[in-house]
C-alpha cells in the first residue's frame, strides 16, 4: 500500500468522525496559535523598540557614568560624571554638534489638590536640540535660567494635560518637592521611549536642580545623570564617540578602568534586543509546553482510536493488512491531525498577531522561520505521539481483535 | 484434481493460567479444488479455531498446514498477510464492514493492500458487486443496507482478489430464513463457477445445500466426508 492510499484512507477515517477530529486538533491549534502569536508579539515588541529609538535621531550619543563593567555588576551608579565634563565635550569635541547634560529624578510634584510622582529633569537649552523636542507652548529653559538658578519648570505634555486639563498652565505656579516654581512652558508629545513616558516629565534648569533640589553631591562639580550629545552626523558618531572617550579619560585620570561609558544607538539597540530576545524566547518557551500538551491529546485520542477500533484494525489484517500497513495507517493519521492542527493553528495565530497590531502600539510581524518551525514541529509532534499507539494497532492480533465484538 | 487445503495432525491448545483447552487435538482434513464443504459440529467442538487456522489468523500450535502446495505454518507474519490477501477469502457472521466506507470501498480494500491500480480496482470491485446482485448500492454504506445486503458486500469483498478458497463461519448466523436462501444462493453460484467454498454450519438446511459436510466433535474430526442427505438423517436422529 502507498502513501497515497495511506493518506486517503486517513482523510475518511478523520472526516468521518468530525466533533472528534476537531477537538483533537484543538490543542495543536491552541499549541501553534500561541507559538506564532508570541513569536510574533516577541518580534513586534523588538521592531517597535528599534523604531522608538530611532525617533530619538540617529546621531544621538549617551555617556553614563560608571564603567561598562560596573553597570552590570550594580544598580547603583558612581556620580562622577560632572556637567564640567558636558562643558568640555561641547568645547573640545570636534564632531560634537551639541550637548545636553542631564540630571533627573523622581519628585512629587503638586499643583491645587492634585499631586503626581513624577520625572524632574534638570537640563540645558541644548536639550531640546539634542533630544529633538518641540516646545508647544511658552519658552524652554534659557541660559539666564541657568546663571540665575531661577524657579521656572517646563512640563511635558502629559503632566500639563494631568494638572491643567486643557486650561494654559503657563504662569501658574507648581510645586516641586514643596518648592514653588512657575511654569512657563509646555513641550510637544513625543510619545515613549523604551517604556518610559516621555511626556511625564518636568523640565528645570540645571542650575536650579542642583541647587534647591538634589544638591551637589560630587566633589568634582554639579553631577550628572547622564549626557546626550548629538554628533555633527551620522559619519561622525565613531569619532565622537572614540573622542568623548579620550578627552574624558583624560579629565578623570584614568590609568584602568573607565568610570563612565560611551553608548551610542547601536549599543542600546544591542541591548534592547536582548532584553525583547529573551523575552520572545520566554513566550516560545511558554507557548511550547501547549504544543507539547497538544501532542500528548493526540497520543490520547489516538489511543482510545485504536481500542475503539479493534474489529476494523481486525478486519483490515484478515484481508491482508500487514504489521506496517496499520502502523502506517495510523501514525499518517497522526500526522495529518497535528500538522492540519498546526496550519490551522498557525492561521489562528497570524490572526492574534493582527489583532494585536490594530489594538496596540506594537507592530504585526508574521516571522516565516516561526511558522515553518511550528508546523514542522507539530508534524514531528504527531509522528513522536502516534508511534506508540500505532504500534499497539499494528501489534494487534486479527482474531481476538475481530472478536472484540 | 488439485489438493487446495491439506491439514497434518493439526492441534491447537488454548492456555488459560492452569486450565488447558485443547481446542484442536489433532486434525487431518483434505479439501480439494472446486469442492463446497461445510464443517458441522456441536458448540465448541472446535469449528471456528478451524477455520482461523485454514484462513491464516490463527497458527496451530503443532502439526503441518498447506494451502495451495505452500507450507504456511512456518511463514512469518508478513507472508501471512500477503496470503490472507491473495489466496484466502473470508466471510464472517457479523459481516465486519468498515461504516466510515461505502459498499464498493468497502470491496475495493483487499485490493488496496495487494497494491493493485485504482482503475482496476474500481472495475474488478465493481464486477464482484453485480456478482452479488448490488450493483444498485455501490454507494451505499453499510448502515444504509440490509443484513442480507451488508453480506453480499461481505462476500464481494472476500473474492474480489480471486482467492483459491472462499471461507465462511456461519454466514448465515445473523440471517433470517430468506436472506439465508439468497446468501446459500451465491455461494451455491461461485462454486459452481469454480470457487472452492468451506462453510461453518449448525443448521441441516444450510449444509444440505453444500456437497460435502465434515463433522466436528471435540477438536477431532468425526466424519471427513458425510452426504449432505446423511446430515438430514443424523439431525433427525
Ligand atoms: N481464544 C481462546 N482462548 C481459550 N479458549 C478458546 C479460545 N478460542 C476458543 N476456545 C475454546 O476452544 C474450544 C473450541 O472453540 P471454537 O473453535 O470457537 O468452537 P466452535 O466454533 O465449534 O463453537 C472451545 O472450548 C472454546 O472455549
Ligand atoms: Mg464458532
Amino acid at each position: 500500500m502507498d502513501w497515497l492510499e495511506s493518506g486517503n484512507m486517513a482523510v475518511k477515517t478523520l472526516t468521518s468522525n468530525k466533533l472528534r477530529t476537531g477537538l483533537t486538533m484543538l490543542g495543536m491549534i491552541i499549541g501553534n496559535a500561541s507559538v506564532i502569536a508570541m513569536i510574533g508579539i516577541g518580534q513586534g515588541a523588538q521592531k517597535l523598540a528599534s523604531e522608538q529609538f530611532e525617533s530619538l535621531g540617529p546621531n544621538v550619543l549617551f555617556v553614563t557614568p560608571g564603567s561598562p563593567g560596573a553597570r552590570q555588576r550594580t544598580t547603583f551608579l558612581p556620580r562622577n560624571l560632572v556637567w564640567d565634563d558636558a562643558k568640555a565635550i561641547a568645547a573640545q569635541v570636534p564632531s560634537v554638534a551639541s550637548v545636553a547634560p542631564q540630571r533627573q529624578s523622581q519628585f512629587s510634584v503638586t499643583y491645587g489638590g492634585k499631586n503626581r510622582t513624577t520625572l524632574v529633569m534638570g537640563t540645558t537649552p541644548e536639550f531640546l536640540i539634542v533630544r529633538d523636542f518641540d516646545v508647544a507652548k511658552g519658552r524652554f529653559i534659557n541660559n539666564v535660567d541657568l546663571e540665575r538658578n531661577t524657579r521656572v519648570a517646563i512640563l511635558g505634555s502629559e503632566v500639563a494635560e494631568q494638572f491643567f486639563e486643557g486650561k494654559d498652565p503657563i504662569g501658574s505656579k507648581i510645586r516641586i518637592r514643596n518648592t514653588s516654581f512657575e511654569v512657563v512652558g509646555v513641550l510637544q508629545a513625543k510619545g515613549s521611549f523604551l517604556g518610559s513616558n516621555q511626556d511625564d516629565a518636568v523640565y528645570v534648569p540645571l542650575t536650579t536642580t542642583a541647587t534647591l533640589l538634589t544638591g551637589r553631591t560630587s566633589p568634582f562639580g554639579l553631577d550628572l545623570s547622564f549626557i546626550s550629545v548629538s554628533a555633527v552626523n551620522e559619519a561622525s558618531i565613531p569619532a565622537a564617540e572614540f573622542q568623548i572617550t579620550n578627552l574624558i579619560r583624560r579629565r578623570h585620570k584614568i590609568i584602568t578602568e573607565d568610570d563612565f561609558t560611551v553608548q551610542t544607538q547601536k549599543d542600546i539597540l544591542r541591548i534592547v534586543g536582548t532584553i525583547t530576545g529573551g523575552l520572545t524566547a520566554l513566550l516560545a518557551a511558554i507557548a511550547a509546553v501547549s504544543l507539547l500538551v497538544g501532542g500528548i491529546g493526540i497520543m490520547n485520542i489516538m489511543l482510545v482510536s485504536v481500542s475503539e477500533r479493534t474489529q476494523e484494525i481486525g478486519l483490515r489484517k484478515a484481508i491482508g493488512a500487514s504489521e506496517q500497513d496499520i502502523l502506517m495507517q495510523f501514525m499518517i493519521e497522526a500526522v495529518m491531525l497535528s500538522a492540519a492542527g498546526g496550519i490551522i493553528g498557525t492561521g489562528v495565530g497570524i490572526g492574534g498577531i493582527l489583532l494585536v497590531a490594530a489594538f496596540s502600539p506594537l507592530q504585526a510581524v508574521v516571522s516565516p522561520v516561526a511558522i515553518t518551525l511550528a508546523v514542522t514541529v507539530s508534524g514531528t509532534i504527531g509522528l513522536v505521539f502516534g508511534v506508540f499507539p500505532a504500534r499497539q494497532a499494528a501489534r494487534l492480533d486479527p482474531i481476538v481483535a475481530l472478536r472484540s465484538a | 484434481m488439485s489438493t487446495i487445503v491439506q491439514l497434518q495432525s493439526i492441534t491447537k491448545v488454548y492456555g488459560i493460567g492452569d486450565i488447558i483447552v485443547n481446542a484442536l487435538a489433532g486434525v487431518d482434513l483434505t479439501v480439494n479444488a472446486g469442492e463446497y464443504c461445510s464443517i458441522m459440529g456441536a458448540s465448541g467442538s472446535g469449528k471456528s479455531t478451524m477455520m482461523n487456522i485454514i484462513g491464516c489468523l490463527d497458527r496451530p500450535t503443532a502439526g503441518r498446514y498447506y494451502l495451495d502446495g505452500i507450507e504456511v505454518d512456518t511463514l512469518p507474519d508478513n507472508e501471512l498477510a500477503r496470503i490472507r490477501n491473495q489466496k484466502l477469502g473470508f466471510v464472517f457472521q457479523q459481516f465486519h464492514l468498515l461504516s466510515q466506507l461505502t459498499a464498493w470501498e468497502n470491496v475495493m480494500l483487499p485490493m488496496i493492500y495487494a497494491g493493485v491500480p485504482v482503475q482496476e480496482r474500481r472495475d474488478r470491485a465493481r464486477e464482484a458487486l453485480v456478482r452479488v446482485g448490488l450493483e444498485q448500492r455501490l454507494q451505499n454504506k453499510p448502515t444504509q443496507l440490509s443484513g442480507g445486503q451488508q453480506q453480499r458486500v461481505a462476500i464481494a469483498r472476500a473474492i474480489v482478489n480471486r482467492p483459491v478458497v472462499l471461507l465462511a463461519d456461519e454466514p448465515t448466523g445473523a440471517l433470517d430464513s430468506t436472506t439465508t436462501e439468497e446468501i446459500l444462493d451465491i455461494f451455491g453460484e461461485l462454486n459452481a463457477s469454480g470457487m472452492t467454498v468451506v462453510m461453518v454450519t449448525h443448521e441441516a438446511d444450510v449444509a444440505r445445500r453444500t456437497r460435502r459436510v465434515i463433522w466436528f466433535k471435540d477438536g477431532q474430526v468425526l466424519e471427513s466426508n458425510l452426504s449432505p442427505k446423511d446430515v438430514a438423517l443424523v439431525n433427525a436422529g
